[in-house]
């Protein structure tokens, strides 16, 4: 280890010449002046750009989006995973759609309207008949909120609604 | 880490602090922005500088963190010290610019000074240590520049800061966004590796 600390010494001193490696002289003198200057025709010309802007408020974001332009490899990774991601969807969304009608036709009351078999599966034994008026009552919350019958279509409780007319009244 | 303390700049032509100007700046005074641009332009620039081995480069880079940092003065919620903040600022344009950059390696590298010869140490290095006794000191300062730039950016940053600049293992916690233990960790890989580079110029 004190050799190892010893040729550390020597680098560090070799590592010294660094510090004498100084700019042209008088560079200082107009350093200032000049950002300045440039601070000066950045407000003159007006905003900042949208990558300050962005830089400013999001500045991870500017780095993520950064490791784009650096590595051409990692967009094109970036780009096929977005892709399987939004197949995967697709195929999930269509899958998803297939399975709730399967549920939504169990409770379908044109299919099963007549058969009171599912009606009083899915609701309480108590409510199903009293309470079910073009609601079916059910701890489902999805399937029994389906209306039993369409608003025009025959219904069983026909007797609740009455019948409208557009004619006057008197005739 | 302790508070820092306020930095009063002896030359400066009004000698205010450092936090008075911050807040002087902050509500678009560029007079005294300019004065905080003179008073870290050097360690600024010389850190970019080492970083990229290229005066122009260290030009254009160091004048872009001064114009950043004044436009992002508003965000600067005083947690660190405004030296820090800045230098943190600089140390991610040069890192983000040598990524760009990339293997495209060009010096353009600045003199050294009258006093490079009276300097005791590399006098000793050369002349006791070196086994190239009759290496030049332009021609070590070019092997150096090519030792540094085959390190990676954050070891490099972690040896210029430390070993060329002579900040402290905090500071450069601080202004690098990392533990202390990684700064050390760095700075020891880094050492080994230059080492290595340089082994004919190092006994």
């Amino acid at each position: 280890m004190s050799e190892k600390e010893q040729n550390f010494e020597a680098l560090k001193q070799l590592l010294k010449l660094k510090q004498h490696e100084v700019p042209p002289p008088g560079y200082f003198n107009n350093f200032s002046d000049q950002v300045i200057s440039r601070i000066r025709a950045g407000e003159v010309s007006g905003a900042q750009t949208f990558t300050e802007q962005l830089e400013a408020t999001a500045p991870w974001l500017v780095n993520f989006l950064r490791i784009f332009e650096t590595r051409p490899g990692v967009i094109g990774a970036f780009a096929t995973s977005l892709c399987i991601l939004l197949v995967l969807s697709v195929v999930f969304a269509e899958r998803s759609d297939e399975s709730s009608k399967a549920v939504f036709s169990l409770t379908d009351p044109t299919t099963s309207a007549t058969d009171g078999s599912v009606a009083a599966v899915s609701a309480p034994p108590l409510l199903a008949a009293s309470e079910s008026y073009g609601i079916a009552v059910s701890t489902n919350p999805v399937a029994s909120l389906q209306p039993t019958t369409t608003l025009f279509g025959q219904s069983a409780n026909a007797g609740l609604f009455q019948s409208a007319s557009f004619a006057p009244a008197g005739q | 880490m302790s508070e820092p303390a306020p930095i009063v700049d002896a030359n400066s032509p009004t000698g205010m602090l450092e936090g008075d100007l911050v807040k002087r700046a902050r509500r678009g005074d560029l007079k005294a922005y300019d004065e905080l641009v003179q008073r870290y332009q050097q360690r600024i620039y010389a850190t970019i500088y080492h970083m990229t081995s290229n005066h122009e480069d260290a030009n254009d880079i160091a004048q872009d963190a001064f114009i950043k940092a004044y436009q992002a003065l508003k965000s600067f919620k005083g947690g660190s010290s405004f030296y820090t903040w800045l230098y943190r600022i600089a140390v991610n344009k040069t890192i983000n610019f040598l990524k760009q950059r990339k293997n495209k390696h060009h010096f353009s590298l600045n003199d050294l000074d009258f006093n490079t010869e009276n300097n005791p140490d590399l006098v000793a290095l050369i002349s006791d240590k070196t086994p190239l006794r009759d290496v030049g000191l332009t021609e070590l300062q070019k092997k150096l520049n090519e030792a540094l730039l085959k390190l990676s950016e954050p070891h490099r940053m972690v040896v210029v800061l430390h070993d060329v600049q002579g900040q402290s293992h905090d500071e450069i916690a601080e202004i690098m966004g990392c533990n202390i233990g990684t700064v050390r960790s760095r700075l020891f890989y880094a050492r080994q590796q230059l080492q290595g580079f340089l082994a004919e110029y190092i006994k």
